[in-house]
């Protein structure tokens, strides 16, 4: 199940082709794993989430001396003890047995860093350790004995710059030689007490489980009474003893050291860590702790500037983001619509071909629906990366935090949300940055709430034509207000309820800044972007052009219009064309399905022509105002808005518009939503949760508004 | 094992003492027994039964009312109903004590209600009925590192300063970072946090004798800011106060 996709060659022909070397790299968060994996690979990478979980699972390959290799990119660990989604997927990576597992550390903070390379080498695997950011090391005048490690380690040890892609050549062969023979590694030695008791426990051990991972590692767990562990021993036949002697060992340990066992084991591996680098790290001539990043930090990261220079550095991301994008969409439209003429040409003028319209409105309008969005997706993942890779990132989640936490989210839920206002697509995407599962989720579901750019036509249509002028913007102000109140009510909800559980620690690293490189900026962003395009944008397509199908057929045989024509009437070209069309609407399936569910909105107010703008409304919510306009058989809903706010405003009450900008602002998020939810979340059932749970909240919400507003008028 | 030495605690042997009880039970329900019924409830032959029911007729515990109906005589019934009760007692000691499904402290029950001395049994009865009076022991017992089963969580609300396991996580009357100010500095004494907390506090390097200093505070006061080990870390008021320390002189 967790070989990579290249498992069938490697079974069909075990004998004569040898198998394809898999190397893992794992590394604490901030290390530089992400630039080293993107150094080794370039663009030979692949992206998707491990089953069930948002953890993001990297796969790729390169090449040593012409040979393919695989890599996949553990989730940035502190340690493996399993107690989140992604130091549990990094565990099970390296039970799977992976032929070389290069540990990447930052030789700034070896100390925290090697006790990764310890538990890895506990585990058995066969590791390289990769000193990254050598550059800052040298800078600062720390020096390591690389020679002396190796003896001691009984591994290859070499050092990077990942970001520079310096060092490659030599991980490349130090990797080679691991793999080509494993080294006589050392055993961690982690004191006689610790060490006396993993070997009882080993010792009764069944054999079986995890045989990817070492015997020491297990009777580790077990000692330390990972609950996963000891479950999985309880079903084999033998399992309970060793369940027993660990527990016996545990109380012994816990007696005799005076402190709980996980304490004892983490002091025992720091320990190692650093008798490991008393022996190896002269370290830097401390001349001055406080480095430039601290300074920088008194102002940045300062109590009461730090929140201003949030806003302002968030403007400027929503600047480029909206304003610097409208220009490539303007293209993009342009683009789009240009080629809609062209194929349109390809037919006979005024001819009516389902072909025709199948390309023109349902695939070249589908693939605009995908194309509109990426420059805002580029553009604001420059802006995210920029952020991520100078470290500010982790400075904005210190700073918004606490507001955040009170509604059960996190710091870092802030920036995502924020972007949700100018469209929910990259808002969804940018989660990303959360790592933990339940945070993301939660954020994910309700970020659709905040009233995003596409909504703002609607609010253009509907306000004027329901509030006098002094309401206007009052009116839109509470607009924005109530989505992001119902936003942080329901993210509360959510956390009480679906998404219960333990906050996860907050004790988020704060790494120094450092400069971003363009090379890691540009390849963060466009990973985005293709992302995006590939799996998103395929369902989104989809959608398309069965919601084409559903407002454009069937035809109806005969236009009533046309009777009135042939009996004498006189209506203008342009008004009959318009009312033909409304026809069409009216007898397609959307028109049908609008009269079919008028009885359920009946009691929000509406009729079956809003139900039927609805419909259309999903593929994107601006649609919605051209569906109105088609209803109404205004021919150009652009330049016949003041017409159809008029015939809006004399054909509903106020209190119907007031319900149905809470539904249009609450209900079903669009389907580039929905689809991009179900790619980030991994799973339908939360993409469908949002799209029905929205609508839902959205129905009852106008529901109780209409029925209490009718009381009053 | 069938314990017929000077140290069984009565004068039958185990098979007996369960032919016994069948009986008595059978009496109960139907007011007599009879051969096939007996050797139904116990799945073996009529004429296994016959063997031990001469031997228990011998030792005039059983009565023959009629011809394959029996009964139990006054002296059988006690001994009997001693049985009963001890096997009651242990199931119930293994089951509600001692945290055991329940089938499983019927099968460990039935394996030890033979060997049990008069005494051994009068002193776990009266060991029960003080765990009955003192609920709360009961409870730390399960709650306990000691007496939680695995994946149980390992904190027990009470704290008793002669409690050996207690002792490891002394309440001493020290402060935690969360009530630092920035600029100060201090050493880690204890982290009272559990389950994945203390392991990812334990994973960033915050130990026991390590030095935190705290360096600044989010807008409102929190999260903190701290240093540990070269790294800075922001950290939650919830999770701070899980961090002890002593202030250096
Ligand atoms: N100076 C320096 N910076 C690096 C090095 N490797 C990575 N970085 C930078 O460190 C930051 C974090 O790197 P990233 O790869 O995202 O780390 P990850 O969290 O481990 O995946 C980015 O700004 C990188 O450009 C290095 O060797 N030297």
């Amino acid at each position: 199940m967790r070989l990579t996709s290249i498992a069938p060659t490697t079974t069909v022909s075990p004998a004569t082709k040898p198998r394809r070397l898999r190397v893992a790299l794992a590394g604490n968060p901030n290390c530089g794993k992400t630039s080293l994996f993107n150094a080794l690979t370039g663009a030979r990478q692949h992206v998707a989430n491990y089953p069930g979980v948002t953890v993001e699972k990297r796969t790729g390959t390169f090449e040593i001396d012409g040979e393919p290799t695989d890599v996949v990119d553990l989730p940035g660990t502190y340690g493996l003890s399993a107690f989140s989604p992604e130091e549990r997927v990094a565990e099970e990576e390296l039970a799977s047995g992976p032929d070389v597992v290069v540990v990447v550390a930052d030789s700034m903070q070896l100390q925290r860093n090697l006790v990764l390379l310890a538990q890895v080498l506990i585990a058995g695997a066969n590791p390289v350790l990769c000193l990254n950011m050598a550059d800052e090391a040298r800078a600062a005048g720390q020096k390591l004995d690389l020679p002396m490690m190796e003896k001691l380690l009984g591994i290859p040890v070499v050092e990077t710059v990942a970001s520079r892609g310096q060092g490659l050549p030599e991980l490349l062969a130090a990797v080679r030689r691991a793999a080509a023979a494993p080294l006589a590694r050392h055993r961690v030695v982690l004191g006689e007490q610790l060490d006396g008791a993993l070997a009882a426990i080993a010792a009764r051990l069944p054999p079986g489980p995890r045989s990817g991972l070492s015997r020491e590692w297990n009777a580790l767990r077990l000692l330390l009474d990972d609950a996963a562990v000891v479950a999985r021993l309880r079903a084999l036949p033998t399992g309970e003893e060793a369940i027993t002697e660990a527990r016996r060992q545990r109380m012994r340990l816990e007696t005799e050291a005076g402190r709980p066992v996980s304490v004892f084991v983490a002091e025992r591996t720091f320990g190692f860590v650093d008798g490991f680098l008393r022996e190896t790290r002269t370290p830097p001539p401390r001349i001055d702790t406080r480095v430039l990043s601290d300074r920088l930090d008194d102002v940045i990261a300062h109590r009461y500037l730090g929140l201003p220079i949030f806003g302002a550095v968030l403007y400027a991301i929503f600047w480029l983001t909206f304003t610097v994008g409208e220009a490539p969409m303007g293209w993009i439209e342009t683009g789009i619509g240009w080629l809609g003429a062209l194929v349109t040409g390809f037919w006979p003028h005024g001819s009516d071909s389902l072909l025709r319209s199948l390309l023109v409105d349902g695939v070249i309008a589908g693939v605009g629906g995908v194309l509109i969005f990426l420059p805002n997706i580029l553009l604001l993942f420059l802006g995210l990366a920029l952020l991520e890779d100078s470290g500010y990132m982790a400075r904005a989640a210190f700073l918004t935090d606490r507001v955040m936490h009170r509604f059960g989210l996190h710091g870092k839920s802030f920036l995502p949300m924020m972007t949700g206002f100018g469209c929910s697509v990259p808002g969804i995407l940018a989660t990303r940055t959360l790592e933990n599962e339940r945070d993301r989720l939660t954020t994910m579901l309700v970020l659709p709430l905040m009233s995003c750019g596409a909504r703002l036509p609607i609010w253009m249509l509907l306000v004027p034509a329901f509030f006098p002028p002094a309401w206007r913007a009052p009116a839109l102000w509470i607009i924005y207000a109530a989505g992001v109140a119902l936003a942080l009510l329901l993210a509360l909800l959510l956390r009480r309820t679906l998404l219960r559980g333990e906050d996860a620690p907050f004790v988020m690293e704060l790494p120094p800044y450092r400069m971003p490189t363009l090379r890691s900026v540009l390849l963060k962003m466009l990973d985005r972007a293709r992302l995006y395009l590939s799996k998103a944008g395929t369902v989104i397509l989809g959608i398309s052009i069965l919601l084409w199908a559903a407002t454009s057929s069937p035809k109806p045989s005969s236009y009533r219009i046309d009777s009135r024509v042939a009996a004498g009437e006189a209506v203008a070209a342009a008004d009959l064309a318009a009312a033909r069309t409304a026809e069409e609407l009216e007898f397609s399936v959307a028109g049908r399905a609008g009269r079919f569910l008028e009885p359920a909105f009946a009691p929000l107010g509406y009729d079956w022509k809003m139900v039927t703008a609805m419909i259309g409304a999903f593929a994107a919510k601006e649609v919605f105002v051209a569906q109105m306009g088609i209803v109404y058989s205004i021919a150009d809903p652009e330049e016949g808005t003041e017409g159809l706010r008029a015939r809006i405003a004399r054909d509903y009450p106020p209190l119907v518009g007031v319900s149905l900008i809470l539904f249009l602002l609450i209900s079903a998020p669009c389907m580039a939503t929905i689809a991009v939810t179900r790619r980030e979340s991994g799973r339908w059932r939360w993409a469908l949760l949002q799209l029905f749970g929205l609508t839902g909240i959205a129905w009852l919400v106008s529901f109780v508004v209409y029925q209490v507003g009718r009381l009053f008028t | 094992m069938i314990l017929t030495s000077s140290t069984a605690p009565s004068l039958m042997s185990e098979p007996l003492e369960d032919y016994l009880e069948t009986i008595y039970l059978l009496v109960q329900e139907h007011g007599f027994a009879r051969v096939k019924d007996i050797a139904k409830a116990r799945d073996v032959k009529a004429a296994t039964v016959s063997i031990a029911l001469r031997k228990l007729d011998e030792a005039r515990l059983v009565n023959y009312v009629r011809r394959e109906y029996i009964g139990l005589t006054t002296k059988g019934e006690e001994a009997a109903r001693r049985i009963l009760t001890r096997h009651r007692l242990l199931t119930r000691f293994f089951e509600e004590v001692l945290g055991m499904p329940a089938h499983a402290a019927g099968e460990q029950a039935c394996a030890m209600e033979h060997v049990l001395t008069d005494e051994a049994m009068d002193r776990m009865v009266r060991f029960f009925e003080f765990l009955g009076t003192c609920p709360s022991v009961l409870k730390a017992f399960g709650q306990c590192p000691v007496g939680a089963r695995p994946g149980d969580e390992h904190s027990c609300g009470a704290y008793s300063p002669e409690c050996a396991r207690c002792s490891l996580n002394p309440k001493e009357s020290s402060m935690s970072i969360a009530s630092m100010k920035p600029g100060q500095s201090a050493i880690v004494t204890q982290i009272t946090a559990t389950g994945a907390l203390r392991q990812r506090l334990l994973d960033m390097g915050i130990l026991p004798e390590t030095a935190i200093d705290v360096e600044r505070s989010g807008p409102g006061g929190h999260p903190l800011w701290i240093r540990c080990q070269g790294a800075r870390l922001a950290l939650r008021r919830a999770e701070a106060s899980n961090i002890l320390v002593r202030r250096p002189a």
